[in-house]
């Protein structure tokens, strides 16, 4: 056993940051390296948009649910759910009434909540279960029993969502949730399903003449970011700093298939890959 | 056929909701619990010298709630916490996994406080407890709870470091962020802030006051608090103040909880 260390009335136990200042940048870049451990490298995340889909109702959601009881046979997924219109709802008026930030980031999760019950409740014949917080080590006992874990997208930042960089609504939302699932968990893939074939330009809503971007690299695409985006900036911020994952796929989830050709590793939709 | 977007009618509805433009909604903030006064208890610089240190703070600490004022306690994790990101780091785990690793100690350290505040009202409490400390307060307890944030496996990697960037320093500002609180207590080992660590380099000057985007200017290779926490200062809303008091010198922590300007203050 290594003797604790008690020279300067501090009790320590050693270690390389014994007696360091975890402020300091050259005690710091000690503890990095260029790689990070990989949990679940043959795991691919599938986010199910909120106003996308959800919101559509019925009409959206089942020939989606349909799809994924078939192809969670041969895939390992974890499925995460946006939250949609209601989520909008509540900042409006969590704004309105001056709520603080981080008494909004603690109020949003619900809403999500109630998508994620609602495709457990569809897919549960097929074999699915709400996943606690992170309760990632139960994960390869739900794969063996074939198992699909519906997870919570929100990150738990709750009352200590850090203050945003213009505005008061929180800047960690469900995109980015479901991003840090994927990247600490060292994951294959993130898929976002949506109503639209993927990135555009623009906004393909307002403007008839986007262009949809196929293929990207998140390099190119923060030098080139569209402004009116499709997943959130923080996203993109956050997975530029990250090291594990390689791959976001954003597909058309109203259009049968695309989904399962996205978790076969095909290119379709977007194509995000980070590459440094 | 597929069905539109059934969508609930609010200001928000159609809007980005990230990004840079303006919201259309007239933010008002209000503020939670102004009143409240959030201390951070240091890890490595007061609970790891033992009784000699902390027992002196506890004391002015209940001497404070004793004269009326609203103190919530934090803790901090120290070389224990130092120990586990080390070996965590060795073997490559990712930074959420260190930040949840990170949990434990100052939760230990909360729950030893705790114990030892217990005759005084002492209540440990979590993260979620917030919406119930009016209560609390009321009845004169003295809520302690672990300085660390929530984030744990959802902490972002910050380069050039396997270290989570938001650690016990981090949960007291954001702490009094969310409750409306305009200063935050932190309890350390030196007078407050620094040229360079004092303990290392002697020639180090003490500087009293100072803002953050001096702090941020100056670009010191070592600081007495958090780099997210002084990142963080200029943009917030309510904590626009960090105090840092060295606990080991007595009357600085109750004459921190009373308002007065002791230590360093670093000002957004």
């Amino acid at each position: 056993m290594t003797k604790p260390v008690a020279d300067d009335g501090r009790t320590h136990i050693q270690s390389l940051l014994m007696r360091e200042s975890l402020q300091n940048r050259k005690v710091l870049s000690q503890t990095d390296s260029e790689r990070d451990l990989k949990i679940f490298p043959d795991v691919s995340l599938v986010s199910i948009g909120g106003q996308s889909i959800f919101d559509r109702g019925k009409s959206a959601i089942m020939p989606l649910v349909e799809e994924l009881a078939v192809v969670k046979r041969r895939h390992k997924m974890v499925i995460g759910v946006g939250g949609g219109t209601r989520v909008r709802h509540t900042m409006s008026i969590a704004l309105d009434f001056g709520l603080p930030t981080g008494g909004i980031a603690q109020l949003v999760g619900a809403m999500e909540e109630l998508n994620a019950i609602l495709l457990n409740a569809l897919l549960a014949p097929h074999g699915s279960m709400p996943m606690q917080r992170d309760h990632f080590w139960d994960l390869p006992l739900y794969f063996d029993a074939g198992i699909t874990p519906i997870a919570i997208s929100v990150p738990p930042f709750h009352f200590w969502e850090p203050p945003p960089m213009e505005g008061a609504i929180p800047m960690h939302g469900s995109d980015f949730g479901l991003f840090q699932l994927a990247e600490v968990l060292g994951m294959k893939q993130l898929i976002f399903v949506k109503d639209e074939d993927g990135l555009y330009d623009r906004d393909p809503k307002l403007h008839p003449d986007a262009k949809l971007i196929p293929k990207i690299t998140l390099e190119e695409l923060i030098k080139r970011m569209p402004t009116e985006n499709i997943l959130d900036e923080e996203l993109y911020r956050s997975w530029h700093e990250a090291k594990n994952l390689r791959r976001i796929v954003i597909v058309n989830g109203l259009k049968p298939g695309m989904l399962t050709r996205a978790l076969d590793g095909e290119d379709v939709g977007t194509v995000i890959e980070k590459t440094s | 056929m597929i069905g539109e977007r059934k969508t609930i009618a609010s200001p928000l509805a159609d809007a980005t909701l990230t990004g840079s433009r303006p919201s259309p909604i007239d933010y008002r903030p209000v503020a939670v619990m102004p009143d409240v006064r959030i201390v951070k208890i240091g890890g490595q610089s007061i609970m790891d010298r033992g009784r000699a240190a902390l027992f002196p703070i506890l004391d002015e600490v209940i001497e404070a709630r004793k004269q009326g004022i609203q103190v919530v306690v934090l803790t901090g994790g120290g070389t224990r916490a130092r120990h586990i990101y080390s070996i965590a780091s060795e073997l490559e785990m990712p930074t959420g996994v260190v930040a949840t690793l990170g949990k434990y100690i100052p939760m230990q350290n909360a729950r030893m406080v705790q114990m030892l505040l217990a005759k005084h009202g002492g209540l440990f409490i979590l993260p979620d407890d917030f919406e119930k400390l009016p209560l609390y307060l009321k009845l004169g307890c003295i809520p302690v709870m672990s300085g660390m944030p929530p984030f744990g496996y959802w902490e972002k990697h910050e380069a050039g470091s396997r270290i989570p960037p938001h650690r016990t320093d981090a949960g007291a500002f954001l702490s009094c962020e969310y409750l409306g609180v305009k200063r935050a207590i932190f309890i350390k080992d030196e007078d407050g802030l620094y040229t360079d660590d004092p303990k290392k380099d002697p020639n180090a000057t003490f500087i009293p006051r100072i803002t953050a985007k001096q702090l941020i200017e100056r670009d010191l290779n070592d600081i007495v608090v958090e780099r997210k926490v002084v990142e963080y200062l200029p943009r917030a809303r309510w904590c626009k103040e960090l105090q840092i008091v060295n606990g080991l010198k007595p009357g600085q922590v109750l004459a921190a909880l009373n308002g007065e300007d002791v230590g360093t203050i670093i000002s957004a």
